[in-house]
């Protein structure tokens, strides 16, 4: 909300509201740093990094379901209008992107821990540019969505394409070692999921994007994004619940989250 | 709501688009023909220039909700189109409002019968002091003669309509003040439609009611709109939002904003629009 | 909690001012109300004794004979029934003159008069005689309809009433239209009812329990007048229901007997005195009870 407008009536209800902000830009920080320790964890071999990145997820699924709480709170007492309408639903499911971001994250430094250590060498000049490109993406939609900069929103929504492109490249480079070695398989098959983590990564980053937009303008972002290459066709909807992708992807994921759990909205959402 | 966002999403032209156009069809206004329409219309009060060029559609068969802080000339707006101000003194439009094409607030027009095709109904539910059958019949009594047959079923038939039928029929001789007020509200409304009217003018109609009648009431416009062109003042934004398709922001005498319903409530283009429903100073 | 502390400190610090402005209240309270209760006292003993007097002296004249003879000489036993008789054609003709004429001024100046000079000029004319000496209207009818003519006459008493019901009726009508909710106007003029539909078939009927009030209490006014009949149906005391000759009636009866040196008229006055007081007192009541109370029907 920019600052020239004229004062709320209800002051409680801007309170609510700016306490919703201030808990998303939490949050957003939570994962950030959520993310970079995953990376860590993987790049630099940093198990304490990883542990780290572990224990932060119940912290960040805590924030996702006060959020979720404020949000519906405010749906059902305040009867938002207009732009506070936009931004609360847009908070409601930017909070599950992040929280999914958070899933992911903690994924990836679950399985930096199972690398063996002597497979260091194998491919981590590519992750690690993805890694960079995917934590640049984070930080702008985090930004964005702070800041409600719908500019910075569209740069997170054209930059997925490099993302997924990368992640294309690396498929094709695991399969190759996995071929030439089947050694490497159980390392490659890990190194290949937490490329695919950060792919989707990317992707829920896009997502926040588009809410971050729709919430600014009230216009929704055109539903094909420029996106690289295979095996990524699909809506701005989440993959959870396109079943090849959750078979792959999400039964891996960490174990606690009940089968029960699987949208990026709780069932105490109600919204579907 | 997961589920049809990601249906329009497939189905979603290239461009940025509204919102409101995503959404299904019986929200968008469909280019249904204009039965009344607003031209540069003025309105004074003496010297109080309460209406300021105001040019706006009223659809067929669409509920078009006006809404606005007090004072902001809506329900003068409504007061114009039946040419209610024609009661008092001083007050005076100029402008067109075409009923069919034709210009009503010219001069000539004969307003018992422009009345007779706008109906209006008001803020607080004024049932005249004679009996539930009397209080139906007495604008049709105005207009034409029935044989007795006729204007029974023409009344059974309104108070049909308004749901009020099974609440009433044994004591249609009672008085109408006897009634509750939500009842008398919907009676009122039967009394507006027994005349046939094409156009029907709801100043307020359920600020005075609890939150079941009002819902009856809101359920009543959904049915009527199949037939009659409804406008409607409100106060009440969620019910603007209900019961409306397109609805129109007035403030100080202008219109701001006329669109969709569903987009004026969650994208208004004009910022006096969204300061006013986000409950804003302006 | 330094916030709290404040406010309570605050707080403590207006105890002594309040408390001595509710002391002030308080006192102000009790003496209004002694007051108020000293007025409504003497105002209720003044109402009561003379009930209890007019009860008291005139119970005991009331016989069946009191309705059923005439008026007659001292010492002869009469009643009162040609006063009773006189009183009622008179009072009924009056409204039935008066009241139509009222109720149209009424209706004009509620309904058609607004902000014209003539409405203003008709309420004030009104108002006047609603407050003129009633004498003063006997004055006037004798020199109309008493005086050119050569006698008195029930015919000129009656006018002379229907004068003074005219202003109570105009009066009441125009308040009791005034009551009518302009949306109900409104409500009729939009489905299309002209001026005149809207005026009679709503707004009288709205207003018809009011109306009736005000006819009612009109009647209990002028049943009681002598000051006017004086003039003009001047009293008869034998039997006469001729419009045409002077009329007998009950309140100049009262008049004429209360000051007499004998003791069986001076107790037929309070006896008529009674009749009327109480015939007023039940028309106070039918207008309260049944028509003042619900309007809205």
């Amino acid at each position: 909300m920019s600052s020239n407008d004229p004062r709320r009536i209800v002051r409680s209800y801007e309170q609510e509201l700016n306490q919703l902000r201030a808990m998303m830009a939490r949050m957003g920080g939570m994962v950030e740093s959520q993310t970079a320790n995953a990376l860590a964890a993987v790049l630099n071999r940093d198990s304490e990094a990883a542990q780290q990145a572990m224990e932060q997820d119940p912290e960040v699924d805590a924030v996702e379901r006060d959020v979720e709480g404020r949000a519906i709170r405010m749906l059902a007492l305040r009867a938002p209008m207009a732009q506070d309408l936009r931004e609360i639903v847009s908070a409601l499911k930017v909070t599950s992107d992040l929280e999914r971001i958070g899933d992911y994250a903690a994924n990836i430094a679950k399985r930096s821990l199972r690398i063996g250590s002597g497979d260091a060498g194998l491919s981590l000049g590519a992750l690690r540019n993805m890694g960079r490109l995917v934590q640049e993406s984070l930080r702008l939609a985090i930004d964005a969505l702070s800041q409600n900069d719908e500019a910075k929103a569209i740069e997170v929504w054209n930059s997925d394409k490099a993302v997924d492109e990368l992640y294309n490249s690396m498929f094709r480079e695991l399969i190759t070692y996995m071929m030439e070695d089947p050694r490497n398989i159980s390392s490659c098959t890990h190194l290949l999921f937490i490329a695919k983590n950060l792919e989707r990564i990317g992707d829920h980053c896009t997502n926040i994007a588009e809410q971050v937009h729709y919430s600014v303008t009230g216009e929704l972002l055109p539903a094909a994004r420029p996106r690289g290459g295979q095996g990524s066709e699909r809506g701005f909807h989440l993959d959870p619940d396109d079943p090849e992708e959750g078979a792959q992807d999400d039964r891996d994921r960490d174990p606690a989250r009940g089968v029960s759990d699987q949208g990026p909205a709780g069932p105490e959402l109600g919204s579907r | 709501m997961n589920d049809q966002i990601g249906q329009n999403a497939a189905a979603r032209p290239q461009q940025g688009v509204s919102f409101a156009q995503t959404r299904g069809a019986p929200q968008a206004l469909a280019p249904g023909r204009a039965m009344l329409s607003l031209r540069g219309l003025d309105f004074y009060y003496g010297a109080n220039h309460a209406l300021k060029n105001i040019s706006i559609d009223f659809p067929e068969q669409r509920v078009t909700g006006l809404i606005g802080p007090s004072g902001c000339g809506k329900s003068t707006l409504l007061r114009v189109m039946n040419r209610m101000y024609d009661l008092y003194p001083g007050q005076r439009a100029t402008g067109e409002v075409l009923l069919d094409g034709q210009n009503i607030i010219a001069p000539g027009t004969d307003t018992n019968a422009l009345r007779s095709r706008v109906g209006m109904v008001f803020q607080k539910p004024t049932p005249f002091p004679m009996s539930i059958f009397d209080n139906v019949a007495f604008g049709v009594r105005l207009h034409e003669s029935l044989d007795r047959a006729a204007m029974e079923a023409r009344i059974e038939d309104a108070l049909r309509r308004v749901a009020l039928w099974a609440e009433v029929k044994d004591r249609l001789r009672a008085p109408a003040a006897a009634l509750s007020g939500g009842q008398q509200q919907r009676l009122c409304i039967a009394r507006t439609i027994a005349t046939r009217p094409e156009v029907i003018l709801l100043d307020e109609p359920t600020s005075a009611l609890d939150p079941i009648s009002t819902a009856r009431i809101e359920e009543l416009l959904d049915e009527l709109k199949v037939e009659f062109t409804i406008a409607i003042v409100t106060h009440n934004l969620q019910q603007a939002a209900r019961c409306a398709d397109q609805v129109a922001f007035f403030y100080m005498g202008e219109l701001v904003e006329v669109a969709p319903a569903d987009r004026l409530f969650t994208a208004p283009r004009e910022k006096r629009t969204q300061d006013y429903i986000t409950g804003r100073f302006g | 909690m330094s916030a709290t502390t404040t406010r309570l400190g605050a707080a403590s610090r207006h105890v002594a001012p309040e408390a001595g402005r509710a002391r002030r209240r308080r006192f102000a309270n009790l003496a209004a109300t002694v007051l108020c209760a000293v007025a409504t006292a003497i105002l209720l003993a003044a109402l009561v004794s003379i009930l209890v007097t007019l009860v008291s002296r005139g119970l005991g004249g009331l016989h069946l004979s009191t309705f059923t003879r005439m008026t007659s000489p001292p010492g002869s036993g009469g009643g009162l029934l040609n006063p009773i008789v006189g009183s009622i054609i008179q009072t009924v003709l009056a409204v039935l003159v008066g009241a139509p004429v009222g109720l149209l001024a009424g209706v004009f100046l509620a309904e058609f008069g607004t902000g014209s000079w003539v409405a203003d000029v008709v309420r004030f004319v009104s108002d006047m005689l609603l407050s003129a000496p009633s004498i003063l209207v006997g004055l006037f009818v004798y020199l109309i309809l008493v005086g050119p003519v050569g006698h008195f006459s029930g015919f000129a008493g009656a006018m002379s009433l229907a004068i003074l019901v005219i202003p109570i009726v105009v009066r009441t009508t125009e308040d009791m239209l005034r009551l009518v909710p302009t949306s109900m106007r409104e409500a009729a003029a939009a489905l299309g009812a002209p001026r005149w539909k809207v005026v009679m078939l709503i707004c009288v009927r709205a207003a018809r329990k009011g109306i009736a009030t005000g006819i009612l209490l009109a009647v209990a006014r002028v049943s009681g007048e002598t000051a006017p009949l004086l003039f003009t149906s001047l009293g008869n005391l034998s039997w006469s229901v001729n419009l045409n000759a002077p009329m007998s009636s009950l309140p100049v009866t009262i008049y004429q007997y209360a000051g007499s040196a004998y003791d069986d008229w001076v107790q037929l006055a309070w006896t008529a005195a009674l009749l009327i007081t109480a015939g007023v007192l039940i028309i106070n009541i039918i207008a309260r009870l049944g028509l003042g109370g619900r309007d809205s029907t």
